[in-house]
C-alpha cells in the first residue's frame, strides 16, 4: 500500500472526517470530565472530581433502567428480526419486478418519515380511543380499551417501526449474497423446501442477522424521542432517565455519567456480537 | 463388497432385471424463457450404467436440460422419466438424483462430514450407519480422514471430489455433472476426468455429464448428445461422432477439420480438384448431382508429398508446428478457402518441407464427410 503522502488527494479527502471526529472527541472528553465531577444542588456548575456518579449508578433505580433499556432493546431486535426475515425473503427472491418495488417501498417508507411524526402516528394507533382500541371494540371483541400507550409494549411496538428498514435492508444484502446453487444442493439431496431452509438458508444468513441486530440493537439503545413519547415517564430508559436529569433536575454530571456509560456498555454490546459473528462471516457466499 | 455399488441399477424396487428400462428418459421436452427457447422437443434416453454427455457451445441448453432432469426447472411440454416412472411433476427433493455443481456448492457452514452425511440425515437415515457410509464414501474419492475439515480448507481438486462423494452416496438413480472440471487447471482436470470415470465404472452409476469441452466429451462419455442453440444435432458413440458426424454443426465443433469445394457425383462420392472421393453416406440427401458441396476432412486424413505427385493437389507449406509426438503443418490451395491443417505423426516429417515449400497435398479416398454447403 502507498503511503498517504504519496497520494496528497487523500488529505483533501480524509481531512473532513478528522475534523468531525476531532468534534465528536472533544465532546466526549467534555462529557466525561462532567462525568467525574460532583453535582452541587442548585447550582449549574459542577463542583471538583468525584466518582460519585458512577457509584450512584449502581442505584437500584438506575440499575433497573439498565436491565429494562437492554430488554427493550433485545425485544425490539428479536421482534424486528422475526419481521424483517419474511420481508427481506420476498423482497430479494420475489419473481415479480413489481411486487418487489412494492416490498421495498413498505419496507423502507419508516426511513423517511420523521422521528416525531413517526411516533405521533403510534400514538394515535395505539391510544385508549385509538385506532386499535376502535376496532376492538368496534367488533364487540374487548369492553375496556386495552392499555398500550405508556407501556413498555407500546414502546418496543414503536420502535420495532423505527428498525424494521435497517433490518430489511441488511438482511436482504445478506439473503441475496446466498448462492442458490447451495439450497439447489440441498434439495436434490431429499431436503423439503422447509428442511432447505432451515439447514441451508438460514445458517447462511446468519451473517447478516448479527449484523441487524446489532445495529437496531444499538439504535434502540440510544432511542429517546419514541421512548419518552410513547412511555410518557412510565418508561425508563438510559436514555429518558439522562434527559430528566439533565433538562428536569440540571444535574449535569450524573446525567454525563450516564450518557458514558451508556455508550461504553453498547460498545461492549457491539464488540461481544462482532467476536460471536467472525466465524460465521467467512462463511456466507462462494466458499 | 462396497455399499455404494449396490445402487439401484441392475434391478428394480421388485427384484426384476429391469436393463432394458433407461435410467433417464426425456421425450419430446421443450423449455422457453421468454422469448428465448432454450430446448427444442428435446429427446434422449440415458441407458443403464451409461456415461452419457451433453456437449456443446456455452447457451445451446445443456443446463436447462440437467435442471429439467433434476426439478429445477419445469419442462413446457413432453415428460421426463427416471427407472421408467414418469417424473415430470415430482418436486426436485423427491427425485432421488446426484448433482456436481460447477462451483461444488458445497455447504460453507457445515464440516466436510455433514456435507457427505446432509442427504442421509435428510432421509433418516441412522447415525451409526451414516458414519459408516459416509467413511465408505470418503474413501471412494481417496480423501479418507478429511471428515473434520471445513470446504475452505480445501483445495478446488478436493472440494470436488467431496461433492461427487456426497452426490454419490445417496445412491442417485442418476449422476448429473455440470462442467465439473472447469474451474479447475489443465494437470489437475486430466487427473479428475480418469477418476471419475474409474469411480462411474466402478459403481455403474447411470450418468449425464455436460461440457462443452470437446476432447473432454471424446475422452469420457459412452455416448455424447451434441447439442447447438437448443437442439440436440447428434447422439452416438464418440468414434461415430468423429468419424461420421450428421451435420456440419458436428463435424466442426467436434474435433478440427479442413473444408474443400467439392462436387457431389452421387449420393456416397464426390469430386475435389478432379479425384473421386468416397463419403459417408446420409447428409448428401436432399441435394442433387452435380450440386456443389464441401468436403470435410479430418488433419490426420490428409497428408504432404512432393509437389506434383499423381494424384495429389498443389499446395504450399505456410507455418509448421512441432508439437512433441506430431507435427501441425498449415497449408494453402487454391481448393480450400481457408488453411488447411495436416497432421503428421513421426518427428521426420518437419525436416522434410520448409515453410514457402510447394508440395502435394493427398486427401483420403474414403472415410471423409460431404455436406451441402452452409452459411
Ligand atoms: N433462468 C433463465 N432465464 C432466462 N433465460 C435463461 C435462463 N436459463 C437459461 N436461459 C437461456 O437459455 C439458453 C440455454 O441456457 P443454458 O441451458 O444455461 O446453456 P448452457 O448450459 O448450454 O450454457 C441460453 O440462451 C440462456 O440465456
Ligand atoms: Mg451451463
Amino acid at each position: 500500500m502507498a503511503q498517504p503522502a504519496d497520494r496528497p488527494f487523500l488529505r483533501l479527502f480524509v481531512t473532513p472526517s478528522v475534523l468531525v471526529a476531532g468534534g465528536f472527541i472533544a465532546s466526549l472528553a467534555v462529557i466525561l470530565q462532567y462525568s467525574l465531577r460532583a453535582h452541587i444542588p442548585g447550582e449549574l456548575e459542577p463542583g471538583g472530581f468525584s466518582l460519585g456518579n458512577f457509584t450512584d449508578m449502581l442505584k437500584p433505580l438506575y440499575a433497573r433502567a439498565f436491565v429494562d433499556t437492554v430488554l427493550i432493546c433485545a425485544e425490539t431486535a428479536f421482534f424486528t428480526l422475526l419481521l424483517a426475515y419474511p420481508l427481506a425473503f420476498a423482497l430479494v427472491r420475489a419473481k415479480s419486478p413489481f411486487l418487489k418495488s412494492l416490498l421495498l417501498v413498505t419496507a423502507v417508507t419508516p426511513l423517511f418519515l420523521g422521528e416525531i411524526v413517526r411516533t405521533y402516528s403510534w400514538i394515535i394507533v395505539l391510544g385508549n380511543t385509538g385506532f386499535v382500541n376502535s376496532v376492538l371494540r368496534g367488533l364487540g371483541l374487548i369492553d375496556q380499551p386495552i392499555q398500550m400507550m405508556f407501556t413498555k409494549f407500546g414502546v418496543v411496538v414503536a420502535l420495532v417501526h423505527v428498525t424494521l428498514p435497517v433490518m430489511v435492508i441488511m438482511l436482504s444484502a445478506a439473503i441475496s449474497h446466498i448462492d442458490r446453487d447451495y439450497e439447489k444442493a440441498a434439495a436434490s439431496l431429499g431436503a423439503s423446501p422447509v428442511r432447505t431452509f432451515l439447514t441451508v438458508t438460514l445458517p447462511l444468513s446468519l451473517p447478516g442477522i448479527i449484523a441487524g441486530v446489532t445495529t437496531s440493537f444499538a439504535w434502540t439503545f440510544s432511542a429517546f424521542a419514541t421512548p419518552q413519547l410513547i412511555g410518557g415517564g412510565q418508561v425508563s430508559t438510559i436514555s429518558t432517565l439522562v434527559y430528566q436529569l439533565g433538562f428536569a433536575n440540571f444535574n449535569f454530571p450524573f446525567a454525563a455519567a450516564l450518557s458514558f456509560a451508556g455508550l461504553v456498555f453498547t460498545i461492549m454490546v457491539i464488540a461481544l456480537l462482532r467476536r460471536a459473528a467472525r466465524p460465521l462471516e467467512k462463511m456466507g457466499g462462494h466458499a | 463388497m462396497n455399499s455404494l455399488a449396490d445402487l439401484p441399477r441392475t434391478t428394480d424396487i421388485a427384484g426384476q432385471p429391469n436393463a432394458a428400462k433407461p435410467a433417464v428418459r426425456i421425450d419430446g421436452v421443450s423449455k422457453a424463457f421468454g422469448d428465448v427457447t432454450a430446448l427444442h422437443e428435446a429427446w434422449l434416453a440415458v441407458g443403464r450404467g451409461e456415461f452419457l454427455t451433453l456437449l456443446g457451445p456455452s447457451g445451446c441448453g445443456k443446463t436447462t436440460i440437467l435442471n429439467l432432469i433434476a426439478g429445477f426447472l419445469e419442462a413446457d411440454s413432453g415428460e421426463i422419466f427416471l427407472d421408467g416412472a414418469p417424473i415430470t411433476n415430482d418436486p426436485a427433493h423427491k427425485r432421488q438424483i446426484g448433482i456436481v455443481f460447477q462451483n461444488y456448492a458445497l455447504f460453507p457452514h457445515m464440516t466436510v462430514e455433514k456435507n457427505v452425511g446432509y442427504g442421509l440425515r435428510m432421509r433418516g437415515v441412522d447415525k451409526t450407519e451414516i458414519a459408516r457410509r459416509v467413511g465408505e464414501a470418503l474413501e471412494l474419492v481417496k480423501l479418507p480422514g478429511y471428515g473434520g475439515r471445513r470446504p475452505r480448507e480445501l483445495s478446488g481438486g478436493q472440494q470436488q471430489r467431496i461433492a461427487l462423494a456426497r452426490a454419490l452416496v445417496i445412491r442417485p438413480k442418476v449422476l448429473l455433472l455440470d462442467e465439473p472440471f472447469s474451474a479447475l487447471d489443465k494437470n489437475l482436470r486430466s487427473a479428475m476426468q480418469v477418476e471419475l470415470k474409474e469411480i462411474q465404472r466402478s459403481l455403474g452409476v447411470s450418468t449425464v455429464f455436460v461440457t462443452h469441452d470437446q476432447s473432454e466429451a471424446l475422452s469420457m462419455s459412452d455416448r455424447i448428445a451434441v447439442m447447438s442453440a437448443g437442439r440436440i444435432r447428434q447422439i452416438a458413440a464418440p468414434g461415430e461422432i468423429y468419424r461420421a458426424p450428421a451435420d456440419r454443426f458436428v463435424a466442426s465443433f467436434v474435433g478440427d477439420t479442413n473444408i474443400f469445394q467439392a462436387t457431389r457425383v452421387s449420393p456416397t462420392s464426390v469430386i475435389v480438384g478432379g479425384f473421386l472421393i468416397d463419403v459417408m453416406p446420409g447428409p448428401l440427401e436432399g441435394t442433387i448431382d452435380g450440386q456443389e458441396v464441401e468436403l470435410f476432412a479430418r488433419p490426420e486424413e490428409l497428408s504432404l508429398t512432393s509437389a506434383g505427385a499423381p494424384g495429389t493437389l498443389p499446395a504450399e507449406v505456410v507455418t509448421k508446428v512441432y508439437q512433441g509426438g506430431y507435427s501441425d503443418f498449415y497449408v494453402t490451395t487454391p481448393l480450400a478457402a481457408e488453411r488447411v491443417l495436416v497432421r503428421i505423426h513421426g518427428p521426420a516429417a518437419l525436416e522434410l518441407w520448409p515453410e514457402g515449400a510447394k508440395i502435394g497435398l493427398v486427401l483420403p479416398k474414403t472415410g471423409a464427410n460431404a455436406f451441402p454447403p452452409g452459411e
